[in-house]
């Protein structure tokens, strides 16, 4: 892993500030919290957490759609705050994204066709006498039938429609794509078919990805490295193989045993998480996941622990991190 | 669209009248008569004539020659107006906001007539006061609205989507944003005429619009009040021309709110609530599979069940959306209901518990269910009132998303509480009581507090504690979850499963339905599993036997499908689950299958029964796995 | 809920404040000499010793901001000016007069409220039956027919052809209390027409929403009765979105007693303002524009306070 990073998040924080009781006393909610993260040409980076650890504002932060509050994402090297207005929208071309809900990413009024071409024609990809020749491959590509163009997004099934997302995204050439939750909103069998096509798409097209899902399985399925969210900060990042096999953070392990699976397992009803996440506007002091975790001691209160080097290309941000070793001392 | 053909016409009529005004034989509608002054009606002049002797008539049609070009006019030059503020303030936000719409909205302040009365104050009555007044009045209704929908459309991710593909901002609002918020706009266009007309013609009414002599609906009202001793029918014309126009606007309001918006409210009402029953019970039929159950199902054994879509008339009524479902449980037992979307595993367990939308009827099947007192019920031929004494007490539900199955008007205690006593003779206070310490069991903490609470003042998780609660308040016989778990986090519902888990070892008797469709819930949960498909049940059987051996080629596939594991590739059914209308003739997972052959394409397999505790609906069950 | 309270009445004296000076703007804003254009009849031009005069009563010789500190200070100690046509202080005029207005608009409420929930209900329930049609006609009928043409046709009905009732008038409460609520029942009643219809189309629709919701189902899972499960479940929670059209029209009720005060010779403020519009007597609409508008920004906070009350979810946003 040398060289210029093709993204790069460099401390990245965002804020909403909240206006608690009569006369505001502000308050700030960090979404996103000193996030730094290299994704390297050419890799699926899988970013995994609950509702509100943050990791679609992380995503569409890095798609420059909401401004961070603090730090800045690097593409290529760039600062994408450096660039407005016609270069920024140029720069757009490289970065695409797929959304999570397949009936709200469409516009229901268009044709899919005139929606996958609006990438082609807005930064001129092919000649206007070829955008239709360009649809239309694209359509194939996502294995949709060829006369899909002409159609309107309410004729397709949830599954379809995220297969035309993809295509949209396609169409400008990017080389970085984030999915949020692409197949989350889907059925199961239809998952495996959009999770298929994403996997091929990346092998063929050499695309790098940053997938973001709260299913353990899809991340690890398709991603080579692994970044696990807790309160909007990052708490664990590596390799996917080891931080799911042998999670160093008590957090990834707490999740990946609530995580049921359809392969017998016992299921260890003590090792079920207490609580709740807490509130973002009150965080806890020190490592926030400390309320909640079964290794917590007074030292975790102190101060936030560092996103410390555990193995090489592994960073954890515990304390105590370390394979569940410590597990006996309960 | 066909709803809107009357009033359109009657529009057109109108519309017709006063622009061809002029050249239709009419009479002057200013030439007065004074010697026939309150004449009535004559062949010359159909409706009579007025005060001073004018044709009634032609008075009529000028009349509205003004109340429509004023209305109309300042409708659109609002609109116009009001739309680039909405949608300016609604896409950017922020500083536009407030000097578009927020701006646009102090005029809100004022009572709508009182601005108009201003207005006219400082500018004399008159025919451009008036629009410059109705215009100043209507354009923050359109920035309101227009600002609404585009609110509602800027956070769909197809906009965001523009923004990415790098769109430039003021295409963004004309071509995405300004298409999709038109519906509302129309609808406000309608209703504002509508309103503009009356707020008019009550200006002129009170001497302070249109100017006489030039005619108005108003104003000949005014007149005609004076004169009501000679001549009623003056009162009349006006006041019914006034009010049929102001009636067709409000009509094509009704009708384009219903064309453009699909989700109209289904006519109908609740059938549930109306006391007499009527809906016809179902035919019992008598249930041959059942006999072949190998498993005798103690507490609830459903046969034949068919659910199809009741709409008279309608669009696919007649539908089977589940057909014929047959399921057994033990007492104790935990049955998975699984299956994807539209595989009918909810209606299924909402049909058990009469819970069904209108919209739906039982067609055929029966569900045998022992009660406490030891009497065998037929569940679907209950009535409301039959099904009214099990529910909640016991047979209850969790329901999925629970931040709508609570109430958000009333406290969680009050929720609790009325399910204990809707079926126990206890008093109020004890019924609390009782309540707080079955929020305690569902492990809310700090209950007594949190009996006070809102359902928007408790996390996700905490309020379907709540819901489980409620459900288990009254210790129910049968315990229907439909993915109770399905809107949780991991880690919540890692909590709420072993609740479950937990709440069924302390009542050992109880049975529970599990609906969901995550195949691992299933198998860390349930003793056996059902799986869905299409309306069916095309597998049954223990969890542990079908997850290592499946005989159904859906299930197989199901399981293939769920990324665990380290095949490179996934399992992908191909194609789509069939529509409800358009079931292929024989099995209806054929077409997506490996191993149909062509007998599976001929007739609906029937149930196999590979072991004495399985089933399973495909003909080659042997070579699957 | 206390807080929510204190809130929205800080909100209140804003709007009221944003309202005495958008009438302030509104007048001193106008293109022209506001004298010269009130003292203009037509094309005749204005003597200019009366313009003169007039800048000179109005004050719009001071500096704007003077201008506006006057016209603020005169409503914060109660003084409104004094009329043109008979010289008397307007505020005297509005405190006799005001009170009668709110009597129509309360009556009227009460009267639409009471009338219009359970007829949208029923309806709503019935959705499709012939009631529901009977329901629906009346009220689109209703709500076409402007309130002055409800009224005329009352009178021209009730007074004129059955002589059942007096055309109109005002007898004080303490003459005659019989009398005094059949002249009031009158104007109150054709506001409340309208209002009426609002209240119960929107009933009606919000009812048949409600019966979607996942709770009604909740609720009948539980096993209620009907009687609780309508009353508890459906028509209280029905009851919020009615309560935010009864604000929206808040406006219409008020513009409405201008109408029928007129129509029935109900001496209350609205009819003073009529005659004060048409004789363009400047400080009088001001006056009694000021006043209805703080009366409507206060008939919203009612309503905000109710809805508070009603919707818990409410006094935690905002």
């Amino acid at each position: 892993m040398t060289g210029t990073p093709l993204v790069e998040a460099d401390r990245l924080s965002r804020n909403f500030p909240m206006r608690t009781g009569l006369f505001g006393r502000h308050r700030d909610v960090w979404a996103v919290r000193d996030v730094s993260l290299a994704v390297q040409k050419g890799e699926t980076v899988g970013v995994v957490g609950e509702s509100g650890c943050g990791k679609s504002t992380l995503g569409r932060m890095v798609l420059g759609l909401e401004s961070p509050s603090a730090g800045a994402i690097r593409f290529e090297g760039r600062d994408l705050s450096s660039v407005a207005g016609a270069e920024r929208r140029r720069l757009a071309r490289r970065m695409q994204m797929v959304f999570q809900d397949p009936f709200g990413s469409l516009d229901p009024r268009r044709s899919v066709g005139a929606q996958i071409a609006d990438g082609l024609r807005v930064h001129r990809i092919v000649a206007a006498g070829e955008v239709d020749a360009e649809v239309a491959r694209l359509i194939d590509v996502v294995g949709l039938q060829k006369n899909a163009a002409g159609r309107r997004p309410h004729e397709f099934s949830g599954g379809q429609r995220q297969r035309i997302a993809v295509a949209r995204a396609l169409a400008t050439r990017p080389d970085f794509i984030v999915a949020d939750e692409p197949v989350s909103a889907l059925d199961v069998s239809i998952q495996a078919q959009v999770v298929n096509l994403l996997a091929d798409l990346r092998r063929d097209l050499g695309l790098t990805m940053l997938f973001i899902a709260h299913d353990l399985h899809v991340v690890r399925h398709l991603s080579t490295r692994a970044v696990v969210m807790y309160l909007g900060r990052i708490v664990e990042e590596g390799p996917s193989e080891k931080v799911f096999g042998a999670p160093a953070h008590p957090y990834t392990r707490a999740l990946l045993a609530a995580t049921p699976s359809i392969s017998a397992r016992k299921v260890d009803e003590e090792a079920v998480l207490a609580g709740e996440l807490p509130s973002p506007a009150n965080p806890p002091s020190g490592c926030a996941f400390r309320t909640r975790c079964p290794l917590a001691s007074d030292e975790c209160a102190a101060a936030v622990p560092d996103l410390a080097p555990y193995e090489s290309g592994w960073k954890v941000r515990c304390i105590k991190s370390g394979p569940s070793q410590r597990r006996g001392d309960l | 669209m066909r709803k809107l053909i009357l009033p359109v016409s009657i529009l057109a009529v109108i519309l017709a009248l006063v622009v061809l005004a002029p050249v239709l034989p009419l009479a002057d509608e200013r030439a007065m008569d004074i010697p026939h002054r309150f004449a009535g009606p004559s062949m010359a002049h159909w409706l009579g004539q007025d005060e001073f002797g004018r044709d009634v008539l032609t008075r009529l049609i000028y009349g509205a020659r003004a109340s429509l070009s004023i209305a109309i006019g300042s409708a659109l030059a609002a609109a116009l107006i009001g739309t680039a503020l909405g949608l300016l303030g609604g896409y950017f936000r922020g500083i536009v906001e407030l000097f578009t719409v927020r701006a646009a909205e102090i005029i809100l302040c004022l009572p709508p007539l009182l601005l108009a009365l201003l207005v006219v104050t400082i500018f004399g009555a008159g025919f451009w006061p008036l629009i410059l007044a109705l215009t100043l009045l209507y354009t923050p209704n359109y920035a309101r609205v227009v600002y609404a929908a585009t609110l509602q459309v800027r956070a769909l991710d197809f906009v965001t989507a523009q923004r990415a593909l790098g769109t430039h901002p003021l295409k963004i609002v004309l071509r995405t944003m300004l298409p999709n918020v038109l519906p509302p706009l129309v609808v406000q266009i309608s209703l504002v005429i509508a309103s503009a007309i009356v707020i008019e013609s009550g200006l002129s009414f009170l001497g302070l619009g249109v100017v006489p002599p030039t005619p108005s609906w108003g104003l000949m009202i005014r007149a005609a009040r004076g004169a009501m001793e000679q001549a009623p029918l003056l009162l009349l014309w006006p006041s019914v021309a006034l009010a049929g126009t102001i009636l067709t606007f409000n009509l094509l309001c009704d009708r384009l709110q219903s064309v453009l918006d699909p989700r109209a409210v289904p006519a109908g009402g609740a059938i549930w609530l109306r006391r007499r029953r009527t809906t016809p019970i179902a035919p019992r039929i008598a249930p041959d599979q059942v006999e072949r159950d190998h498993a005798p199902a103690d507490l609830l054994s459903v046969a034949g069940l068919t659910i199809s879509l009741d709409r008279p008339g309608g669009i696919g009524s007649g539908m089977e959306l589940v057909r014929g479902v047959n399921l057994g449980l033990r007492t104790g037992e935990t049955l998975a209901l699984v299956g994807e979307s539209g595989s009918g595993k909810t209606l299924t367990s909402l049909a058990v518990t009469g819970l069904l939308p209108d919209v739906l009827k039982i067609t055929a099947g029966t569900a045998a269910y022992r009660r406490r007192d030891g009497e065998l019920r037929d569940l679907i031929a209950e009535d409301e009132d039959g099904h009214r004494q099990l529910r909640g007490d016991e047979i209850s539900m969790v329901f999925q998303d629970a931040s709508a199955a609570l109430n958000p008007v009333h406290r969680i205690g009050e929720q609790l509480t009325e399910v204990i006593l809707a079926h126990r003779a206890i008093g109020r206070a004890a019924a609390k009581r009782e309540a707080v310490a079955l929020l305690g069991r569902v492990g809310i903490p700090d209950a007594e507090r949190r009996a006070r609470a809102y359902p928007h003042e408790l996390s996700g998780g905490q309020r379907q504690r709540a819901m489980i609660a409620i459900a288990v308040a009254n210790r129910p016989k049968l315990l229907l979850a439909d993915e109770p778990t399905t809107a949780l986090d991991p880690t919540i519902q890692a909590q709420i499963l072993a609740l479950i888990a937990d709440l069924k070892r302390e009542s050992p008797e109880m049975g529970v339905v599990f609906v969901t469709h995550n195949l691992a819930v299933v198998a860390e949960i349930a003793d056996r599993v059902c799986v869905m498909y299409a309306g069916q049940v095309v597998e049954e059987g223990p969890v542990a036997k079908v997850f290592a051996r499946p005989r159904h080629p859906y299930t197989v596939a199901l399981i293939g499908s769920v990324p665990e594991g380290d095949a490179e590739r996934l399992v992908a059914i191909p194609g789509a689950i069939p529509a409800p209308g358009h079931m292929p003739p024989g099995c209806s997972f054929a077409p997506r299958c490996d191993h149909a052959v062509a007998a599976c394409r001929k007739a609906p397999p029937p149930e196999f029964w590979p072991e004495p505790d399985r089933r399973t609906r495909c003909l080659r069950f042997e070579e699957v796995t | 809920m206390l807080r929510y309270i204190t809130y929205r009445s800080l909100v209140a004296v804003f709007l009221v404040w944003i309202v005495v000076t958008l009438v302030f703007l509104l007048l001193h804003l106008v293109p022209g000499d506001p004298a010269e254009v009130l003292l203009s009849q037509g094309s005749t031009a204005a003597d200019p010793q009366a313009v003169a005069n007039l800048r000179d009563r109005l004050g719009l010789n001071d500096p704007l901001w003077l201008q506006y500190a006057h016209h603020i200070g005169g409503i914060l100690t109660g003084d409104l000016g004094t009329s043109f046509r008979d010289g008397a202080p307007v505020a005297g005029q509005i405190v006799q007069r005001l009170p009668r207005t709110l009597e129509v608009i309360v009556t009227a409420a009460l009267i639409a409220v009471l009338l219009g929930v359970p007829a949208g209900t029923l309806a709503a329930i019935r959705a499709g039956g012939w009631i529901d049609n009977v329901i629906s006609f009346l009220s689109s009928l209703a709500l076409s027919t402007p309130v002055f043409v409800v009224g005329s046709v009352v009178i021209l009905i009730f007074a004129q052809e059955l002589r059942l009732v007096p055309a109109g008038g005002y007898v004080p409460f303490a003459v005659d209390p019989a009398r005094h609520i059949l002249l009031l029942l009158m104007p109150a009643g054709t506001v409340a027409l309208a209002l009426w219809a609002v209240v119960a189309r929107m009933s009606r629709g919000s009812v048949l929403d409600v019966l979607e919701r996942d709770y009604v189902r909740t609720a009948r899972a539980k096993g209620l009765k009907r009687r609780r499960i309508l009353k508890r479940h459906v028509v209280r929670n029905a009851m919020i979105p009615v309560l935010t059209v009864l604000g929206l029209e808040m406006g219409t009720l008020i513009g409405g007693t201008v109408l029928v005060e007129f129509v029935f010779n109900w001496p209350g403020l609205s009819g003073y303002l009529v005659s004060a519009v048409d004789a363009r007597d400047y400080p009088e609409v001001v006056g009694i524009v000021m006043v209805i508008s703080i009366l409507f920004v206060l008939l919203n906070l009612v309503v905000d306070i109710v809805y508070a009350v009603l919707d818990p979810r409410i006094s935690l946003t905002r």
